[in-house]
């Protein structure tokens, strides 16, 4: 009975569904980072998997620990979330020395630092459709320009919003994130974005599921070189099917050297028709696909669907 | 080129042995494998460890018998039946005029768990049937439980009865006739007990959690991550393809973990749903077949509540009083 009603107990903080912007600290290092509850699995040990996965990182690219990704998306509904997450977000760049833009309508009051305030015109093609190339290319020039001036590198918290309102923004938008988000895998720069989830609905998960840090359902991002060449996190199942269809289409996803190999070490589910639409993507691509996971099913799965184009290492 | 009792028959040949000695089953079994050799067919036996030596020893040496491990082929159905039909694959492609096998299973499916095994020895009438295969079913009546040798009339359209003869089973019934009636499997006692987690109308997501949130650590983790596979596909089918309110209810054992998944539909059309892959997009049917293999125990049954799956990740035998 007791052993029941723990269980009950643990189920019933796990199926919180709110979104908590938390701060933890790790090996003595503070790291602010959105906590998911039900989105972020633990490991049987229950020591949380994105600890495990920060340090392994840190270990295999020599990253600054505090920095776990740099590139968080926020789908708020209550713009003063914005203001408060921005300030924990640019208050660590202030720490470490780097430029800090609060890109937004109006300065932030009541923050103990001054970020420079920039207006979205001033740095987005506002009103129009983003070139994502070109928009890569005016970050990296900032970058390039902010290590010039002798800050360590550039954090920007941005409202982003108005960039992405019509259909043909937002798909262009969402393709330009994941080639800022593998910028930023190898250069100073890290990012805070924000869409107003009450004006966007649905929409936000299009921009959110291509940020590594987010609250949509799950992750494809760019990791760090030396685990692969794009990481995807969270659950896959017959819900983000379309979503995930479009995140690979816009993150454009080419194997550095031979194989496409995908990191799953965060993967907390994936369905049989996400695996076949993974093996699908890797077939029309004229690639194989490796998926490194921890879990067993999708190795199992790979096996009964006697997939061709994705191999499934892990289960351990 | 077909030979034996089963020339000209298109299709399977499939029958049941019922033998009450040693001596009964050898007289059936030699001259079967022993003619297919002769015919340059593929003859095989997948036998447990006793019965594949009583074979052994009664065939001439370097037979050229195949012999498979009968407990790993009768794992589970829907494997079984995947594994047999590669095999099959396998041998026409090489240019087998026809196959012969004779499989027994373990003593350990004639218990609570029978039930999957008899919709299996109903299934493969249609899932084999599009190979020359002529196979014999041996059960030995000295330890087959009455209730399962009535469940072999009933999915055995013939018997061998020695001298290379055969009789029909009277009792007989079309596949998809046997897989439509409703069969509640035996209560397992953890059902007897409130839910570990009980969720109304749980997403896919919430349903994968209730399971891990279950979970006492006492399953190996691939056992685990199957269910919760399993689970997953249940709801999103019954979420898909059946009818509010999805019930779903999770018990969490010693060795293992039960859970039901009940809509208020009428199940699947499909009788074959589960033990057989459909090439179906809009029925859900992958997803079943995919429960079945990932799964210890599957059962399947219309009750007051609607239409009910029960899954079993870990020991699904409950022993005997």
């Amino acid at each position: 009975m007791c052993v029941r009603e723990s269980i009950r107990d643990t189920s019933t903080t796990r199926f919180s569904t709110t979104a908590n912007f938390s701060r933890f600290n790790f090996s003595g290092v503070n790291l602010n980072f959105f906590s998911y509850g039900p989105r972020r699995f633990n490991r049987p040990d229950g020591v949380p998997r994105s600890r495990h996965y920060a340090r392994r990182m840190a270990e295999k690219t020599g990253d600054r620990p505090g920095q776990r990704y740099g590139h968080v998306c926020l789908a708020y509904d209550d713009p003063v979330a914005f203001e408060t997450a921005a300030r924990d977000f640019l208050a660590e760049g202030a720490a470490a020395g780097e430029r800090i833009w609060y890109i937004a309508p109006e300065a932030p009051r009541g923050w103990d630092f001054r970020p420079e305030l920039i207006r979205l015109g001033d740095h987005y093609p506002e009103g129009s459709v983003i070139d994502p190339e070109q928009g890569l290319e005016a970050y990296a020039a900032a970058t390039r320009r902010a290590l010039a001036d002798g800050y360590s590198g550039l954090r920007v918290a941005a409202e982003a919003t108005p960039l992405v309102r019509t259909p043909a923004q937002l798909d262009a938008f969402a393709r330009y994130e994941h080639l800022v988000d593998r910028y930023m895998r190898t250069h100073p720069f890290s990012a805070l974005c924000a869409f107003d989830r009450t004006e966007l609905g649905a929409a936000v998960d299009e921009l959110a599921c291509l940020h590594p840090e987010s609250d949509a359902p799950f992750r494809l991002f760019a990791p760090p070189p030396a685990l692969g060449d794009a990481g995807l996190a969270g659950d896959l199942d017959e819900a983000t099917r379309g979503l995930f269809a479009r995140a690979l289409d816009r993150a454009e996803l080419r194997p550095a050297a031979g194989d496409l190999v995908i990191d799953g070490e965060e993967l907390a589910f994936i369905d049989h028709n996400s695996l076949l639409d993974l093996d699908e993507y890797a077939r029309r691509h004229g690639v194989t696909a490796v998926l490194r996971t921890r879990l067993w099913s999708p190795g199992h799965l790979a096996d009964l669907l006697e997939l061709t184009a994705l191999r499934v290492e892990g289960g351990r | 080129m077909r030979t034996g009792a089963a020339a000209g028959h298109p299709g399977y040949f499939h029958a049941a042995v019922e033998y009450d000695s040693d001596d009964d089953l050898l007289e059936v079994t030699v001259p079967f494998l022993l003619d297919g050799v002769a015919n340059g067919e593929p003859s095989i036996v997948a036998f447990g460890e006793r019965t594949a030596g009583l074979v052994r020893a009664a065939l001439p040496a370097g037979s050229g018998v195949e012999f498979l491990a009968g407990g790993d082929m009768y794992a589970r159905p829907s494997a079984a039946i995947r594994a047999y039909r590669k095999l099959l694959e396998r041998h026409v492609a090489a240019g087998a005029g026809q196959i012969r096998i004779i499989g027994e299973m373990p003593v350990s499916a004639f218990g609570n768990t029978w039930d999957w095994w008899a919709r299996y020895e109903s299934a493969i009438n249609h899932a084999y049937d599009d190979f020359p295969l002529w196979s014999m079913c041996a059960y030995d009546s000295r330890i087959t439980p009455g209730e399962v040798l009535a469940d072999v009339a009933r999915t055995h359209p013939r018997y061998a009865v020695g001298g290379g003869r055969h009789v029909d089973s009277p009792g007989y019934v079309e596949p998809r006739l046997y897989l439509s009636e409703n069969r509640p499997p035996v209560p397992d006692p953890l059902q007897d007990g409130p839910p570990t987690v009980s969720l109304t109308g749980p997403t896919p997501a919430e349903a994968r959690r209730a399971v891990h949130a279950a979970d006492r650590g006492r399953l190996p983790a691939a056992h685990v991550d199957d269910l919760v596979v399993a689970v997953s596909e249940t709801v999103t089918n019954a979420s898909r393809y059946g009818r509010p309110p999805v019930h779903l209810r999770v018990w969490a054992g010693d060795d293992r973990i039960v859970v039901t998944v009940t809509d208020a539909g009428p199940g699947p059309k499909n009788p074959f749903a589960g033990l057989l892959p459909t090439t179906e997009a809009a029925t859900g049917g992958r997803g079943l077949w995919i429960t079945h293999q990932a799964c210890d125990h599957v059962a399947a049954w219309t009750g007051v509540e609607g239409w009910t799956i029960r899954l079993v990740a870990g020991n699904p035998v409950i022993p005997r009083d």
